[in-house]
């Protein structure tokens, strides 16, 4: 196995003591009439779990594409690490420490698992391997050692060893999921952004990828933060340092959990409560909510 | 001017019934008809064989041609290939219809005779009468033709206005799921919409040949045409399409007056003028930085959640990623090296004039390369390979033989002149569908057929012009093995860049631009670097093949010609390089086995069946040479179970980790490894 000196194995640690690692400001979406943002704000801190919840249909998955810079917002700004990259391109975004993975899995159906991770971490650590390797018949075996143990360190972790070799195509949605973090942590993000991760794993699985959460933020030396868009609201309530719920596009509560858990909109969203609440702590009236309709807060 | 106004009516007039034909099988089906041009020889043909061959009456023959054999053309079509095509990504589509384009022409000169013929008779009676409308002569033809024109306008509108199946078709129109839910029986209005578009098809093909006779590629070139208004109608409006179609006939009329009329010049901007409109259609969307893109342009959110997007892509599938991933070294390699053997064997074993052939057939081979990477490794459908290939050809010759360079290094310089263009093109289409990448492809193509390879430095008074070998490879033997050389270099090259991270990124690019995006990679830098690479790629082997030649004429590299190499491809495979080098020896050897052996009528048996196996890509995407080494490994690994398995990935299967089932694995494999 070579080493090459450009490969470094680990991004530049001069990280700016800039507390907050990502934030969206005044954020608007319109889907032709339909506003499926309407002024939404979101500060995520270094080191942090936030909880992005809300039913069906808020704009949890809108906001996350507008942060990773796949949708741009009719109004609003987002600011990674204190820099506004509203006009940055989602590509550049990543390049700058911010992954994601998606509710509906994005993978690359030809390559297998351990090739998406190894891909993601090149494409962040060693950029121009991307065009030089074509040329290189040699292409095949450069592996850094710092690539080796970082790759193999998280197909560990996410106890994907086992079908490290296997082409993605061939693997149920669990693992699927399991692979969508996987490529998203290999690029040393600063920034992880998940949309809906425990969904279509089973209880132990969720169990599992929860406590690898926790982990990962607590092992991480540069304060990785961790932006969780969840159904199941007890396991983000349990999971999380700050909650935000949306409810049709508008931001109905925000603050800790214990908070959120007690907030009177958020229990009018997710239970439909007779009365309907005047007004809330952050100033907006919360929509009429369908009874039934939505999954309970956990422990409410 | 009034008079050019009514001449370009006619040929608009035909656009325009072309271009409604096209847009109603688009929008009740999603696919865009590459084959109507060949539907509408074949019916003008049969037309042709029963009025002047068989000497029915016209309207009789016109009856039995236009009414009753064209839609059941387009029904028996609709059972047995449209209908499966439904889901299939729009890849999987094109490639299918682009088969069928191949394969109808060659079968309608099997079934009804050899030769393009020049002068056809239309439906006016002979001799063809002609009127006077406000001093303009105007012949009975034309007058058909508008006429034609004016019904079809007027009784569609009515039709999909105001009768029951048109407010269901128009239903289907916008969004097909709706239609699945609501009850209406879809596969009924489907059969009735391809018969009338085959109907229509029939009608165009019997309108026009009189204008430009019975000649197959004058008739794709027409439809061809008709695109730019399809395109232009952003595929579906149909009064735009129609409008469009028109003017564009009308535009061409006006040019022939207003340029001078002797010019060469003038001919090829009248050839042009649709290729124009596409690419002035396409750079406005380019600007505006919209999107253009088919998903956009089917259906609403709901067919696009039903509408396998990411599924079934040609050339991709993904059982054969898991398949090779079950292989182990001897199981993946053994195929390839016994390949390349046999051919290093050909040469020596063939004499005289095979071994020139054979030379010809490696160079072949480096330009079906170029589609191994960019369509098999890229997933990006390029149908101007051969143009690239040609302008390879051409720089050669300009260089070696104008201006006396070593013809190795001419043919360098042929390959980076396509680069460049590659990059272009790639850049250019880089926010399109692709289908739409199709078509600006097959456009460009045909742009630089009529602007470029027409110009008299490279015609030379339809002499073409001589390349002469390099003097330590003159010979036909040493010569092959040059080729050969270049062969065995490209091929390892593109293996080594599948497992590069050139390669990973490439894939990423393909399968997911979200997920690329999002992981830093840039999917623009991986298409245009594909794109770039193939074109230089097709450019080398383009210039191999000149030199094979030793002369080099333009006409040899027409568009057309181009789509029946990619037919021959993707019948044997379009993923492999063994694939590309199997096509190329089969494209060149069989129809001069044919020549030299078989009776004539066989020469024509040979694009049948490379259509046919184009249109089977849809079933198997791999292609013939995959299919079969998968049959004879399946064989292998029931006589020796372990001989070819990948330990490591048996023990994933027993571990119940990778579902075999779920990517449609062979049972035998899935069996063997569990
Ligand atoms: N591309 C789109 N076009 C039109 N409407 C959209 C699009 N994406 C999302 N929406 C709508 O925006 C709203 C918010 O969607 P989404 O963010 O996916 O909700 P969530 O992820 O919270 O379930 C929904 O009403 C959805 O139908
Ligand atoms: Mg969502």
């Amino acid at each position: 196995m070579m080493t090459t000196a450009t490969d470094a194995g680990t991004i530049d640690a001069t990280a700016d003591q800039d507390p907050v690692a990502l934030a969206a400001d005044d954020i608007t979406v319109h889907f032709g009439g339909l506003t499926a943002l309407s002024g939404v704000s979101l500060e995520v801190r270094r080191g942090n779990i936030v909880g992005l919840v809300g039913p069906n249909g808020a704009g949890k998955s809108t906001l996350l594409a507008v942060l990773s810079g796949l949708l741009s917002p009719d109004a609003g700004k987002v600011l990674l690490r204190g820099d506004d990259v509203t006009d940055v391109s989602a590509r550049h975004r990543a390049t700058r420490g911010l992954a994601r993975t998606f509710q509906q899995p994005e993978l690359f159906m030809g390559l297998t698992v351990r090739e998406h991770l190894v891909l993601a971490y090149r494409a962040r650590v060693v950029p121009h391997r991307m065009w030089r390797d074509m040329l290189d018949p040699r292409a095949l075996f450069r592996t850094s050692p710092g690539e080796v143990e970082k790759v193999d360190g998280l197909l560990e972790l996410l106890h994907l060893t086992h079908v490290a070799k296997a082409p993605v195509a061939a693997l149920p949605l669990g693992v699927i999921r399991l692979v969508e973090v996987g490529r998203a942590l290999a690029s040393q993000p600063r920034v992880l952004l998940l949309d809906e991760p425990l969904s279509g794993l089973d209880l132990h699985g969720s169990e599992n990828l929860i406590s690898v959460f926790r982990e990962i933020v607590d092992r991480s030396d540069d304060g990785l933060a961790l932006v969780i868009v969840e159904h199941d609201v007890a396991a983000v309530l349990a999971l999380s340092d700050m909650v935000v719920v949306l409810d049709f596009g508008e931001r109905i509560a925000v603050g800790t959990p214990d908070k959120v858990r007690s907030d009177a909109a958020v229990r009018a969203a997710y239970l439909g409560d007779v009365e309907p609440p005047q007004r809330t702590a952050t100033g907006q009236t919360a929509a009429p909510a369908v009874p039934g309709s939505r999954p309970e807060v956990g422990g409410a | 001017m009034l008079q050019f106004v009514i001449a370009g009516l006619v040929l608009g007039g035909i656009y325009a019934i072309a271009s409604a034909g096209l847009v109603i099988t688009y929008t009740s089906s999603g696919i865009l008809n590459f084959a109507f041009g060949a539907m509408a020889f074949f019916i003008a043909r049969f037309y042709y064989y029963l009025h002047t061959q068989e000497s029915w009456s016209i309207l009789a023959a016109a009856a039995v041609a236009i009414l009753i054999a064209a839609p059941a053309l387009g029904i028996v079509l609709y059972a047995v290939l449209f209908r499966y095509l439904k889901l299939s990504s729009p890849l999987t589509k094109v490639v299918a219809t682009i088969g069928l384009s191949v394969a109808l022409p060659a079968l309608a000169t099997i079934i009804f005779g050899t030769g393009a013929i020049q002068q056809a008779p239309g439906l006016a009676p002979e001799p063809v009468k002609v009127f006077h409308f406000i001093g303009v002569p105007v012949t009975l033809d034309q007058i058909i033709v508008y006429a034609s024109v004016v019904v079809i306008v007027v009784a569609g509108a009515l039709v999909l206005k105001y009768s029951d199946v048109g407010l269901k078709v128009r239903a289907m129109v916008d969004s097909t799921a709706m239609t699945d839910l609501s009850g209406t029986n879809p596969t009924a209005i489907s059969i009735g919409v391809w018969a009338v578009s085959t109907f229509l098809a029939g009608l165009t093909g019997v309108l026009a040949a009189p204008i430009i006779g019975l000649d197959p590629i004058n008739f794709t070139l027409l439809i061809a045409a008709s695109f730019a208004a399809v395109i232009a109608a952003k595929l579906r409006n149909l009064p735009v399409a129609v409008g469009v179609g028109l003017l564009m006939g009308v535009a061409t009329s006006l040019i022939q007056r207003y340029l001078p009329p002797a010019s060469a010049w003038t001919t090829e901007i009248i050839d042009a003028v649709p290729f124009i409109v596409i690419t002035i259609v396409l750079v406005y969307n380019l600007v505006r930085r919209g999107r253009v893109g088919e998903t956009e342009a089917w259906g609403g959110a709901l067919d696009r959640a039903i509408t396998p997007q990411g599924e079934s892509k040609l050339a991709a599938s993904t059982s054969t990623v898991v398949e090779t991933a079950s292989l182990n070294f001897f199981g993946r390699y053994a195929g390839p090296l016994v390949l390349v053997a046999l051919a290093v064997a050909l040469p020596l074993v063939l004499g005289g004039y095979w071994v020139g052939l054979t030379a010809q057939a490696f160079a072949f081979g480096v330009i079906f390369l170029s589609w191994t990477l960019v369509t098999g490794e890229g997933g990006m459908l390029w149908l101007c390979q051969i143009t690239f290939a040609g302008v390879g050809a051409l720089t050669t010759s300009q260089f070696a033989g104008h201006l006396g360079w070593p013809v190795l290094a001419s043919v360098a310089v042929g390959g980076f002149v396509a680069l460049g263009l590659g990059a272009l093109i790639g850049f250019l289409s880089i926010r399109l569908g692709d289908l739409y990448v199709a078509l600006v492809t097959l456009t460009f193509g045909l742009l630089i057929e009529n602007l470029v390879f027409t110009l008299p430095r490279f015609v030379n008074q339809g002499l073409g012009l001589t390349l002469n070998r390099p003097s330590f490879a003159s010979s036909d033997i040493s010569y092959s093995y040059l080729c050969l050389v270049a062969f065995v270099i490209v091929s390892l090259f593109i293996v080594n860049l599948r497992r590069s991270t050139t390669g990973l990124a490439l894939n990423a690019a393909r399968w997911s631009q979200a997920g690329a995006r999002t992981s830093g990679i840039s999917v623009v830098q991986m298409k245009v670097l594909a794109g770039a690479t193939a074109a230089f790629i097709a450019g080398i082997g383009g210039g191999l093949l000149a030199v094979a030649q030793t002369t080099v004429s333009p006409s040899s590299f027409a568009t057309f010609a181009g789509i029946v190499w990619f037919a021959a491809l993707v019948t044997i495979g379009i993923r492999s390089t063994a694939a590309a080098l199997v096509a190329a020896l089969a494209f060149v050897m069989l129809p001069a086995i044919s020549q030299a052996y078989l009776p004539t009528w066989t020469g024509n048996l040979l694009p049948v069946i490379f259509g046919l196996g184009a249109i089977s890509a849809a079933k198997y995407p791999d292609g013939v040479l995959a299919e079969q080494s998968r049959r004879l490994r399946h064989l292998l690994q029931r006589v020796a179970p372990d001989a070819l398995a990948d330990e490591h990935f048996a023990e994933e299967v027993e571990a119940g980790v990778v579902d075999t089932e779920a990517v449609g694995m062979a049972p035998e494999v899935a069996g063997q490894l569990s």
